[in-house]
């Protein structure tokens, strides 16, 4: 008896079929970009990290920000004139700022603003 | 007698270049230090981590000239101590805004870095008006 009326509503009932949901496949729409129950979804955006590590290079005391542009391909020994000890002091302010913690190994490595840029970016635990 | 057969040297560096790893690592523990160290003396409000960062670069710059490994891991020793009395809380407030926070024009004359062609004339021209 309900289910005979239920039918009769429903028959009446219209419901507006939005096209254009059927017309994008799913993988494009914005439920792809939003993942609402993901915990690791909070990534830092490449052009915040190349902000703030330019900061952090402008802002060292023995580089002068106004004589020279300093750029993110930046070479901290080559093109900043500074010390192997500067360098190391750059990468310690690196890891202050985004609460990293690098291994000697990847350190040496880190010479100039284009390798902290790309090492900071791809570090799952970068904040 | 006791305390210094307790406390363990470790050899000394073959070369220059572990010499040199050495003073890097010596650095970075210095540098990871430092939140602990503005917490135990509480120096938020008299200096900020990049300037302490920077204090640090410069006492192990004023001994970069060296290059005999020996004289190096001896410096390093007597730095890894003065850590270790700042980090345990030996020293007080008024030690490490002195010797750290200051610099070297406030209170301590160094005598290392005496230029010798400056006259004393013209160091204490450059500094005031009335000696």
């Amino acid at each position: 008896m309900a289910w005979a009326l239920r039918s009769a509503i429903l028959g009446h009932v219209r419901v507006p079929v939005k096209g254009s949901n059927l017309l994008t496949p799913l993988w494009l729409t914005h439920r792809t970009t939003v993942r609402s129950m993901s915990s690791h979804d909070d990534h830092l955006e490449k052009t915040q990290v190349i902000d703030r590590i330019l900061d952090i290079v402008k802002t060292f005391p023995k580089v002068d920000p106004i004589f020279f542009s300093v750029t993110p391909e930046v070479h901290f020994q080559k093109d900043l004139g500074l010390d192997s000890l500067d360098n190391v002091e750059i990468i310690m302010a690196i890891e202050e700022e985004f609460k990293l913690e690098i291994p000697d190994k990847e350190a040496d490595k880190i010479d100039s603003c284009a390798l902290a840029i790309e090492y900071v970016y791809n570090h799952p635990m970068a904040s | 007698m006791a305390f210094a057969m307790r406390v363990k040297v470790p050899p000394n560096s073959a070369n220059l270049q572990e010499a040199r790893h050495r003073t890097f690592d010596f650095f970075r523990a210095a540098c990871r230090s430092i939140p602990s160290i503005m917490d135990i003396y509480n120096l938020y409000d008299v200096v900020n981590p990049s300037q302490l960062r920077s204090t640090i670069a410069a006492e192990i710059r004023k001994n970069a000239h060296i290059t005999n490994p020996k004289v190096i891991d001896m410096l390093l020793f007597k730095a890894m101590e003065e850590l270790s009395n700042i980090t345990e809380h030996a020293k007080q407030r008024h030690h490490i805004i002195g010797q750290y926070v200051v610099g070297n024009q406030g209170l301590v004359q160094d005598a290392a870095n005496k230029d010798e062609n400056v006259s004393n004339f013209l160091k204490n021209f450059y500094k005031s008006n009335y000696f």
